[in-house]
C-alpha cells in the first residue's frame, strides 16, 4: 500500500498517464473516440444536407445520395448521425465539467470541518439514492424535456463520483508528512489544502473524467430514448436510435449507424479510463 | 445487531426523510398550477379554486408535506391527477411486472458474474483470461438501450425465437412468461453483471495471493476447494456491496428496458407520470424507488457484517 501511494505521487505521474494511454487499450480507445468526435466536429464539412430536411424517400436503404439511408420522415441519416454526434458531444462536454466542478467544490468544502464533511456526505448519499435515469425523470418532471434538463441531469449524476474520489484523495494526502510539514511551517489550513494537498489528490480524477464522459453518452441516450431528451427535430444519437426501434422488424439498417456511433463512443471512453487506471497503478 | 441498527438506521432514515422532502419540494417548483391544468382551459376561477382546495393545494407548504407523509404512512395514497384511478392501484398493477423483471435480472447478474469471475481469476490460460477481460469490458461499455436493440434484432427479428416485447403473468402461463422475460432480463442484467464480475474477480485474485491459500495448498487441499471454500467467501463481502449499489442501477435501468420491450411495469408508469405531469404518481414512485434503494443498502450492510464477522459496529 505504501509503495502504491508513493508511486502515485511521484513527479512522473503525468508520464504514467501517458504510458497508460500508449498501450493497445488506450490507443484503441483514443482512436474510437477520436474518429467519432472528428466526424461530429466536421459534420458541416462532411455533409451539406440539412439534418432536419424531410425528403420524399422514407426508410430508403443506403445509396449514393444517402450513404446511411433515410429515416421514417425521409431525412438523410448520414447527416443526422453526424450532427447527432455533435449535439451529444456539446451536451456532454458542457455537463461533465460542471458536474466535476461542483463535486470537487463539495469535496473541498467537506475538508474544512467535521460538520461540513457529514453534510456533504449525506448530500452525496441523497444524490446517489436517485440512480441515473430516476434523477433524469425527476428533473424532467420539473423542467420538461429539452437540452438543459439533459445537461443538468448529467452534471448532477457526475457530482458524487468526482466528489467522493477527491474527498478520499484529500483524506489520504493530508495525513502525509509534507502536509504536516506545511502545517508546522505555519501555512494556513486553506493554503495547505489548496496549495499542497489538492494538487496531489487530483490524479484519480483523470480516470474519473473518462468514466464520466462515457456515463454522459449513456444518460443522453437513455433520456432521448424515453422522449425526455433534446426536443425533436434536433438529432442526437439517442433520439435517432429510439426512432429506429419502431422499424427494427422491417428496416434494421435504420438502427445500424446510431448503434455503431454510440457503442464506439462509450467503448472508447471506457477503454481510455481503463488504460489510464492501469497506467497509474503500474 | 443492536449496535448495527443504532448506527445505520438513523442515517438511512435521514436520507429517506431528506429524499422525501427533496421530492416534495422539487415537484412544487414546477411552473404552473396543477389545479389550473386539471380544470382545463375554460374553467371558471371558482372551479379552479374548488379543485385546488380538494387537492389540498391551498394549504401551507409544510402542512401539505406533512399531510402527504401521513397519507403514505396510513396507506391511503389518494387519486392520480392525469392518468386516472387511485395511485395505489396504479402502483399495484405495475409492481408485479417490475418485481419480476428486476428480480429476474438480479438472479441473472449473479449467475453470469460468478462463473466469469471464478474462471477469470483462476485460469492459467492467457486466451481464456483475455476473453473474460474482453467480455466484461465490452459488455460494460454497451448501454442497455443498445443491447436491447441488438437482442431484438438477433433473437426476435432474425431468428424469430423470442417475442420482441410484451408481458405474461408468471402464474398464469409460466412457459410464455419466461419467453417474454428472457430478453428484458438479460438486457437489464448484463451491465451490472459485468461490473460485479470485475469486482469479484479482483477479490478472488487478491484472496488467492494470501498466505492462508499458500498454507492450504501446502497442506494438499485441492485447487477447487481452495477457490470455492477459501478464496470466494473472502471475496464475497465487497462483492455484496457492489451488488447492492447495482440494485439502484437495475431499478433505473428497468425504466429503459420496460420501454424497449413494452413491459407494463412501474417504469412505464413513472414515464407516463412525468410526460403527463401527474405529480402524485411521480412523487410517490420517486419516493418508492428511494425507499427500496435505502432498504437495499441497509440489507447490504447487514449481509456484510454477517459474511465478515471481523466487522463490528461499535
Amino acid at each position: 500500500m505504501t509503495t502504491a501511494t508513493l508511486t502515485l505521487k511521484s513527479p512522473r505521474v503525468r508520464g504514467r498517464h501517458l504510458s497508460g494511454l500508449l498501450t493497445w487499450r488506450g490507443l484503441t480507445g483514443l482512436a474510437l473516440v477520436g474518429a467519432v468526435a472528428l466526424a461530429g466536429l466536421l459534420a458541416p464539412l462532411l455533409t451539406d444536407t440539412d439534418p432536419n430536411a424531410q425528403g420524399p424517400l422514407a426508410l430508403a436503404g443506403p445509396s449514393a445520395d444517402h450513404p446511411f439511408g433515410t429515416d421514417d420522415l425521409g431525412r438523410d441519416l448520414y447527416s443526422r448521425v453526424l450532427h447527432g454526434i455533435g449535439t451529444d458531444l456539446t451536451l456532454i462536454l458542457t455537463a461533465v465539467p460542471i458536474g466535476a466542478l461542483l463535486g470537487c467544490s463539495a469535496a473541498l468544502l467537506a475538508a474544512t470541518s467535521r460538520w461540513a464533511d457529514l453534510a456533504v456526505q449525506r448530500a452525496f448519499d441523497l444524490l446517489l439514492a436517485f440512480p441515473g435515469l430516476i434523477l433524469g425523470l425527476a428533473v424532467t418532471a420539473v423542467l420538461g424535456p429539452g437540452r438543459w434538463p439533459v445537461v443538468i441531469v448529467i452534471a448532477l449524476a457526475e457530482i458524487p463520483g468526482f466528489g467522493r474520489q477527491l474527498r478520499a484523495g484529500i483524506l489520504v494526502q493530508r495525513e502525509r508528512e509534507y502536509a504536516l510539514a506545511a502545517r508546522v511551517g505555519g501555512s494556513s489550513p486553506a493554503r495547505v489544502l489548496l496549495r499542497h494537498v489538492l494538487p496531489n489528490a487530483v490524479d484519480p480524477l483523470v480516470v474519473q473524467t473518462a468514466v464520466a464522459l462515457s456515463l454522459g453518452v449513456f444518460i443522453e441516450g437513455a433520456m432521448s430514448f424515453l422522449g425526455l431528451g433534446v426536443r425533436p427535430p434536433e438529432p442526437t444519437l439517442g433520439s435517432i436510435l429510439s426512432q429506429s426501434v419502431a422499424y427494427l422488424t422491417t428496416d434494421p439498417a435504420f438502427a445500424a449507424a446510431p448503434l455503431a456511433a454510440t457503442t464506439a463512443l462509450v467503448l472508447g471512453f471506457t477503454l481510455i479510463a481503463e488504460a489510464l487506471n492501469r497506467g497509474i497503478r503500474r | 445487531m443492536r449496535t448495527f441498527l443504532l448506527k445505520r438506521l438513523p442515517s438511512a432514515l435521514l436520507v429517506l426523510l431528506l429524499a422525501s422532502f427533496a421530492v416534495f419540494l422539487i415537484l412544487r417548483l414546477i411552473p404552473g398550477d396543477p389545479a389550473t391544468s386539471l380544470a382545463g382551459p375554460d374553467a371558471s376561477p371558482e372551479t379552479v379554486a374548488a379543485i385546488r382546495s380538494q387537492l389540498g393545494l391551498d394549504q401551507p407548504l409544510f402542512s401539505q408535506y406533512a399531510g402527504w407523509l401521513g397519507r403514505l404512512l396510513s396507506g391511503d395514497i389518494g387519486p392520480s391527477y392525469a392518468i386516472g384511478g387511485q395511485v395505489a392501484d396504479l402502483i399495484g398493477d405495475g409492481l408485479g411486472a417490475t418485481t419480476q423483471l428486476t428480480l429476474g435480472a438480479l438472479l441473472l447478474v449473479v449467475l453470469i458474474a460468478l462463473p466469469l469471475a471464478v474462471v477469470g481469476a483462476t485460469t492459467r490460460s492467457r486466451p481464456v483470461a483475455a476473453v473474460v477481460q474482453a467480455v466484461t469490458t465490452g459488455v460494460l461499455a454497451v448501454p442497455p438501450f443498445v443491447t436491447g436493440v441488438l437482442l431484438v434484432l438477433v433473437f426476435a427479428v432474425s431468428l424469430g425465437l423470442l417475442p420482441a416485447g410484451g408481458h405474461e403473468s408468471l402464474l398464469r402461463e409460466p412457459d410464455l412468461a419466461v419467453q417474454y422475460l428472457a430478453m428484458p432480463a438479460v438486457c437489464l442484467a448484463l451491465p451490472s453483471a459485468a461490473v460485479l464480475a470485475r469486482y469479484l474477480k479482483d477479490g478472488i485474485e487478491r484472496a488467492l495471493a494470501e498466505d492462508y491459500v499458500r498454507t492450504a495448498t501446502a497442506l494438499g487441499v485441492s485447487r477447487r476447494r481452495i477457490v470455492w471454500r477459501h478464496a470466494l467467501p473472502n471475496a464475497l463481502p465487497s462483492a455484496i456491496t457492489v451488488l447492492g449499489l447495482q440494485v439502484g442501477q437495475l431499478i433505473a435501468g428497468a425504466v429503459l428496458v420496460e420501454r424497449i420491450f413494452a413491459w407494463p411495469g412501474l417504469g412505464q408508469l413513472i414515464e407516463q407520470g412525468v410526460i403527463r405531469r401527474d405529480y402524485p404518481v411521480v412523487q410517490d414512485l420517486l419516493l418508492l424507488v428511494v425507499a427500496v434503494y435505502v432498504t437495499v443498502q441497509l440489507l447490504t450492510d447487514l449481509a456484510y457484517t454477517w459474511l465478515d464477522p471481523r466487522i463490528r459496529w461499535e
